[in-house]
């Protein structure tokens, strides 16, 4: 099984959320999981202009040449991608989030209907499923989560995913493993 | 009253967003002697922190962006995490946010809209509420019978926004519709989604940068 772990956490003082991705990424590698951890905050990544050239002038691919593009690769190519990232204001990191949008080159602009919806057609045979781990904010509520956790259920629909969980750190990575376990596909 | 405008679109001001706020601002217009709108585009301020001080020294205020994976636009999430530890209740500021997207159903922006009401709680800011408007992608190529109506809406926003200080409800829920799509129109997007209608948008465009042909293109799959 091979995992991508998206780590956007911008601040390198966030010792704890380090050190329980590192703890996670090593619990998976001991069972022979190809785990990939890369950390937003070292790649150059330029934010998505909306030019919408990744659709209609280098179809699948950005044009701004940028780390963004080995990063695509490997997330095409696993089985599971994981969005790792403190809450900031509620909802995760600006550093992630310019990643995401970053993500739309591997959909496409032609829409179909998803459940009654309108949604973007696939542009690959098989996309990973996803999981969302954060560490939350002194004030993060139960409302809080929810809020984050439907935000990226519904990119699962635009990714042609599901997203499989939405976790805390404060979760032992023992239980997190299990989970991926339970939802390799 | 001084009205500002900040404006999310990583587009700037080429953006759909601003064919948005150019209408709303007219409507603002229409009621104010003195208008006093200056509106800021989030892209061009490398240091986001800035705009603290715009929102400091504004009566009323309005967020717009466009949904970008069913969020904020990374560039708009950079400016919200300069509220970090930052309180308005000591100002007379009114914020408001406006959410367009390209999808036709204003339920793909309703979690986004959940979020901007727990951000507007967390600065403790006096908050107008969100206008949510879905359809918007290729406006400016819709011919002008198709976008009158809305555009009329978001003039009778801005307009209702100069005078009674507020959004008005009855303008957001005509400007959300459809929430989803009805059955009828979905009998009619299954026939449409059929056709070259549908992709005529995207095709022409790929067509112009010799793309078409590679419309399906993989980049990222192995030999």
């Amino acid at each position: 099984m091979k995992i991508t772990i998206l780590n956007g956490n911008p601040d390198t003082q966030k010792k704890d959320f380090e050190s329980y991705l590192d703890d996670l990424a090593l619990a998976l590698d001991d069972l022979g999981m190809e785990v990939t951890t890369i950390t937003l905050r070292e790649k150059d990544i330029h934010s998505c202009t909306g030019c919408w050239g990744c659709w209609v002038k280098t179809p699948g691919e950005c044009v701004i040449p940028d780390d963004s593009i080995e990063i695509r690769n490997e997330i095409i190519h696993s089985d599971l991608l994981v969005f790792a990232s403190p809450l900031i204001m509620g909802f995760t990191s600006a550093l992630l989030k310019i990643m995401q949008d970053k993500l739309i080159p591997l959909v496409h602009p032609y829409i179909e209907l998803v459940n009654n919806e309108c949604h973007h057609i696939k542009r690959y045979k098989e996309y990973p499923k996803l999981a969302l781990i954060y560490s939350p904010e002194p004030d993060t509520d139960t409302e809080d989560i929810q809020i984050v956790t439907h935000i990226y259920q519904r990119l699962a629909i635009n990714f042609k995913s599901e997203l499989v969980f939405s976790q805390s750190i404060e979760t032992s990575a023992e239980k997190l493993v299990h989970e991926i376990i339970h939802h390799q596909r | 009253m001084k009205l500002s405008i900040i404006n999310g679109s990583p587009r700037g001001k080429s953006s759909n967003s601003k064919v948005l706020t150019d209408r709303f601002q007219q409507g603002f217009c229409s009621v104010e002697s003195h208008c006093d709108i200056q509106e800021y585009f989030i892209r061009s301020f490398s240091d986001p922190g800035k705009l603290i001080e715009v929102l400091e020294n504004s009566d009323l205020a309005i967020v717009i962006f466009p949904l970008y994976t069913d969020a904020m636009p990374g560039i708009v999430k950079r400016f919200f995490e300069v509220f970090q530890g930052y309180t308005f209740q000591n100002t007379n500021l009114k914020l408001g946010f406006i959410v367009q997207s390209g999808f036709p159903e204003a339920h793909h922006s309703r979690y986004i809209k959940l979020y901007l009401n727990k951000l507007a709680k967390r600065i403790g800011i006096e908050y107008l509420g969100t206008i949510i408007k879905g359809g918007v992608e290729g406006i400016k190529a819709q011919p002008g019978w198709m976008t009158k109506r809305y555009l009329q809406l978001f003039y009778d926003l801005g307009q209702h926004l100069a005078l009674d200080w507020e959004f008005s409800d009855d303008i957001a829920r005509r400007l959300a519709r459809p929430e989803h799509l009805s059955k009828f129109t979905l009998v009619l997007y299954r026939f449409f989604l059929k056709t070259r209608m549908a992709t005529y948008f995207w095709d022409q465009q790929m067509k112009q940068n010799n793309a078409y042909e590679n419309r399906f293109a993989q980049p990222y799959s192995k030999p």
